[in-house]
């Protein structure tokens, strides 16, 4: 029972931590653009596909192919970020929800028609199982948790000290006062767009040795789970994000360990509503900031 | 007021009564020039309208946007088909049962989703699709899971000894053609009543609204349930025209389709709406575009909406409408 407990728990802290490095990303992007984007879970997708094409096509070794899979996401987002996202700052949020759907729906379609609606085969990553703590764990699972940590160290040092990061953390307090200050609130947010996509489609590539199959409306299922995770976490707040996706993470490995697999899926969407019911403004913070 | 008057005078002069009787009579007697598959668009172009109205309702006079549509269409569906397969009801029953279902089911789901503003129920309008997915894939006993319910009974009416069913194409047209015209008709009246300014005057200002003593919350709760049994209905039609529902029906492509229906033909309007499930629907349909492909077309048509046109396709119309009349638009 502690054994499987002690499992679940692991589990749910490396699905976390998958979780984690793509709601980062949306967080960040609302909190300068105060838009949920609905199509971020398809960078994830973009991610994972463009791994695995050139693993399959290519021959390319895993690592090369995680190098080029974030490069071709970032090229996406810049390309989606300066025709679209950019434009939608002070819009009503109506544009926001219609735009991002929009965009969710020519990617997630796109790889549909490209590589055709199977599910396939991703090959490559280190599955090989490695003893820690007395539980076997495939060594791409505990690479996962190592990214993550360093990727929520980076962007915490990012955010605190760097111009870019003080310019996002301006920019989501008064995008008018930034503008009057001389901020340049577009580039701001293509940028952190940028990042916040390139995490998403970093994510697709970790996971995809790990979940093996890839298909092209696996994106929109991590938008149905990060969308709980950034109200758990309180909208733009990076901190607050690691701890809601560890959250979500476990209590869906727990789910799906002694309740059954088949509810798995649901934990996000009955968490979410449950949120937006009592504490729409996150675990963590007093007051709704948006 | 002006644009009514407007509206009269030109009524009087110009094409737009010829055009009239032309298009009634090209809907009322299309089956018999009209190739059956091309029937069949359209008939699935009609049974799309009345989810579509639904959202209008919502979108369009109460400003509310919700993806919830295609749950209720779901709900309607399954309800429907349970309902007939078991007891073997009426295509009336059904169809009111379906709608009286997917409303209850709104009401204590508005209540909690209402007290939310902008994206968050943008969001937990996506959660209700979401969980009727789930509850549709889990609940085998009841919906035999992925499965799905087949074989659901072609619609049939009954009075007293007589009864008849509709089975072909030619038939279902007409039956949806009248299910659509009442939705229309209904559609019209709530719109035109002093409810419905009510509604207009909550869309245009809420705050204002409610000082001037309208009870917004409750219309909106109202109109939500309206606009769910919109759906129910419409998930009726559909699932005694294909005959099988299973969960795929709380697929994402359901509300999409709504939501492309009513802002590309133009929010807030009845004509674009029905222009909206012509060109979406039936000539997606119609031209038998891939599912990826169509799903493509509307992810770059909302993206025009919203940078380009965002009063929807509409205006267009109301163009050529304008010129029908004798008028430069």
């Amino acid at each position: 029972m502690l054994n499987l407990l002690g499992e679940q728990l692991l589990n749910g802290i490396v699905t976390g931590s998958v979780y984690a490095i793509v709601a980062v990303g949306m967080t960040m992007t609302f909190g300068v653009l105060r838009v949920i984007n609905f199509a971020h879970g398809e960078y994830f997708m973009v991610g994972t596909f463009a791994s695995w094409f050139v693993i399959e096509k290519f021959d390319l070794g895993y690592p090369q192919s995680v190098v080029f899979a974030v490069a071709l996401t970032a090229l996406l987002a810049i390309v989606v970020g300066y025709f679209l996202m950019r434009k939608m700052v002070g819009a009503p949020f109506e544009n926001g929800v219609l735009a991002t759907l929009g965009v969710s729906l020519i990617l997630q379609n796109l790889a549909v028609a490209l590589f055709g609606g199977s599910y396939k085969f991703f090959n490559g990553g280190y599955i090989e199982p490695v003893e820690l703590f007395g539980y076997g764990l495939a060594q791409q699972r505990i690479l996962i948790v190592i990214v993550c940590v360093l990727v929520f160290i980076g962007l915490d040092l990012m955010v605190t000290y760097s111009r870019m990061g003080k310019s996002m953390r301006a920019v989501s307090q008064n995008i008018e006062c930034c503008e009057i200050v001389g901020i340049d609130v577009q580039s701001v947010v293509l940028w952190t767009f940028v990042i916040g996509a390139s995490l998403a489609g970093l994510s697709g590539v970790l996971t995809a040795p790990v979940n093996v199959s890839v298909y092209g409306g696996m994106g929109e299922l991590i938008t149905f789970k990060t969308l709980p995770i950034i109200i758990m976490g309180g909208l733009g707040n990076v901190r607050g994000t690691l701890i809601a996706a560890m959250i979500l993470g476990i209590a869906e490995s727990f789910v799906a360990g002694f309740i059954g697999l088949q509810f798995r899926d649901s934990v996000g969407f009955v968490t979410l509503i449950l949120m937006l019911m009592w504490r729409p403004h996150g675990l963590f913070s007093l007051q709704s900031r948006f | 007021m002006s644009q009514l008057q407007e509206t009269q005078q030109t009524w009087r002069s110009g094409l737009r009564l010829p055009a009239i009787i032309l298009m009634a009579g090209l809907v009322l007697f299309a089956p018999a020039f009209v190739g059956s598959y091309s029937l069949h668009a359209v008939v699935i172009a009609m049974i799309f309208l009345l989810p579509a109205l639904g959202l209008n309702l919502l979108v369009g006079y109460t400003g509310l946007l919700s993806l919830a549509q295609g749950a209720f269409f779901g709900v309607g569906a399954y309800a429907s088909a349970l309902l007939s397969i078991h007891f073997n009801t009426p295509f009336y029953v059904n169809v009111v049962s379906a709608g009286l279902i997917s409303g209850a089911l709104a009401l204590p789901l508005g209540i909690p989703a209402l007290r939310l503003r902008a994206t968050s129920f943008v969001m937990c309008t996506l959660g209700f699709i979401v969980i009727g997915q789930a509850i549709s894939k889990n609940w085998i006993s009841l919906t035999r899971g992925d499965m799905g319910l087949s074989s659901v009974p072609k619609p049939y009416f009954a009075l007293g000894p007589w009864s008849f069913s509709v089975v072909s194409t030619a038939a279902y047209y007409y039956l949806a053609l009248a299910v659509a015209g009442l939705a229309i008709l209904a559609f019209y009246l709530i719109v035109r009543s002093p409810a419905g300014r009510n509604m207009i005057a909550i869309r245009e200002n809420e705050t204002l609204a409610e000082a001037v003593g309208i009870p917004t919350w409750t219309y909106k709760l109202i109109v939500f349930v309206l606009s769910a049994i919109f759906a129910g209905v419409g998930g009726s039609l559909y699932v005694h025209y294909l005959t099988v529902v299973s969960p795929l029906t709380f697929q994402m492509y359901y509300t999409t389709t709504i939501l492309i229906i009513v802002l590309g033909g133009g929010v807030g309007t009845i004509s674009g709406v029905v222009f909206g499930s012509i060109l979406f629907v039936a000539l997606s349909e119609f031209l038998r575009v891939a599912p990826e492909i169509r799903m493509i077309a509307y992810g770059i048509c909302l993206l025009l909406i919203v940078f380009k046109f965002p009063k929807g396709f509409a205006p267009v119309i109301d163009k050529v409408w304008s010129a029908l009349g004798g008028q430069r638009a």
